[in-house]
């Protein structure tokens, strides 16, 4: 039964999850995607235990709400955007909570970043620390163009799955992660002279 | 599209080769133990209603409804007694009423007075006991006299007029209408109609409230002179009042 129920597809492990509540499907799903939307989500967030808090809801919702998803849609497309929704959720309660503004100084009102000294090239020595400063360059773009970034050149999707997960249409997306990737180049230039 | 992605190789080549970050190993326990969390607290909801009527949930509001019987019995806001005694206007005493011409009061008292009088010549003392209501009568009016005479005489000596201490036989009938109108005693067996001009007096006096306690004469302490004087005049008013009543029986 548990060899039968690897062979089927996502569309078909929910099914089965639906009509006959197979806890089993809903846990071939669970390891199916469990780090794809790991990954997906600590790129977004950068914290790994909000990230697995974020998982972890997301598959939550799927095992609470599996009536819900229409076999019309990918399961894959579901569940990211699932996750999708609650890891921004939870992005901006991050960011509400840790902010750290100096708006009210100076008579401009302008906000002033502070200098990182972690950035400096000479301080970057092996992948490890290359990561990181890709990870916090990727948390410095712009909430919409970082999520369509990930899903494209991390979790490797297609345009029409990306517009389907973030509920826009193909050019916005094409759009946001050009925009994206631009940013993130800004950010990343003095990695590249190196 | 493909211009745009050698645009941004660079980014594109640093984005894919960033290290895949896996869910810990613990993640599925975890998800289970968190479902069967879920499960347990779903059948353990209450319904809304039984949420409300919870009897922890009713205290404070049980509270504030015996609060608000107490408040509606002892705080009755048709009560005239809640009025607000600053804005009350106060009750006018009937029973009082101000004498503004003093020489008016004093002239009908007098009158009262004399008719009175005129009544006690006429009638004779019947038996023993109005005798003794009359001396009754007879020593309170020797004291008022004294009382007088004392008071006159202070106000004499404030004027300088020193000279006539002795009080003229026609200011008897002014100190017997004092008398008469401060006294409450019946004297019934001085006249036929006593009571009824006491009780008129006094209701003039009333007027004024003025009581006899009240009069407040200064008490002055007389010479011997003064004080033989005094009796002499006490005598002299006993005998009159003596011979006026033995012809009359």
């Amino acid at each position: 039964m548990d060899i039968k129920l690897r062979e089927l597809s996502d569309e078909e492990l929910i099914l089965e999850f639906q009509k006959n509540n197979t806890e089993d499907a809903f846990n071939i799903l669970v390891q199916r995607y469990k780090n794809p939307l790991t990954n997906f989500v600590f790129r977004f967030l950068g914290d790994y235990e909000a990230c697995n808090d974020v998982v972890q809801e997301a598959m939550i919702k799927v095992y609470r709400y599996k009536d819900s998803y229409s076999s019309v849609a990918k399961f894959s497309t579901w569940i990211y955007t699932i996750a999708g929704n609650l890891a921004r959720t939870e992005y901006r309660r991050k960011r509400r909570r840790n902010i750290f503004s100096i708006n009210d100084y100076g008579e401009d009102h302008k906000t002033y970043d502070l200098p990182d000294e972690s950035y400096r090239p000479d301080v970057i020595t092996d992948s490890g620390i290359k990561d990181e400063i890709i990870q916090k360059a990727l948390l410095k773009v712009k909430e919409a163009y970082r999520e369509a970034v990930i899903l494209r050149d991390i979790q490797g999707m297609s345009y029409e799955e990306i517009s389907e997960i973030l509920v826009v249409n193909e050019g916005t997306v094409k759009s946001r992660i050009n925009r994206g990737r631009a940013q993130l180049q800004e950010l990343l230039k003095s990695i590249y002279k190196e | 599209m493909e211009n745009d992605e050698k645009k941004y190789e660079d980014v594109i080549k640093a984005l894919k080769g960033l290290q895949e970050v896996n869910a810990p190993e613990n993640f599925e326990a975890d998800l289970q133990r968190k479902i069967n969390s879920e499960k347990f607290s779903k059948e353990e909801k209450k319904s809304f209603w039984q949420n409300i009527f919870l009897p922890t949930r009713l205290i404070p509001s049980l509270g504030l409804v015996a609060a608000a019987v107490v408040i509606f019995f002892v705080v009755d806001t048709n009560s005239e007694e809640m009025d607000n005694p600053f804005l009350i206007e106060p009750r006018v005493r009937e029973d009082i009423f101000v004498v503004t011409d003093y020489e008016e009061f004093e002239s009908k008292k007098e009158e009262e007075v004399s008719k009175q009088k005129s009544l006690k010549k006429d009638e004779p003392v019947k038996n023993n006991e109005s005798v003794l209501g009359k001396r009754r009568d007879e020593s309170e009016l020797k004291s008022y006299r004294d009382k007088m005479v004392t008071g006159r005489e202070k106000s004499v000596e404030a004027e300088g007029l020193m000279e006539e201490k002795n009080i003229p036989e026609d200011q008897d009938d002014n100190v017997e209408a004092y008398f008469a109108a401060e006294s409450t005693v019946t004297v019934d067996s001085v006249s036929p109609q006593p009571t009824t001009a006491t009780v008129r007096s006094s209701e003039t006096v009333a007027g004024q409230s003025i009581t006899k306690e009240e009069l407040n004469f200064r008490q002055v302490q007389l010479t011997e002179e003064e004080q033989n004087t005094v009796n002499e005049l006490r005598i002299q008013q006993v005998q009159s009042s003596k011979s006026v009543e033995k012809p009359k029986k």
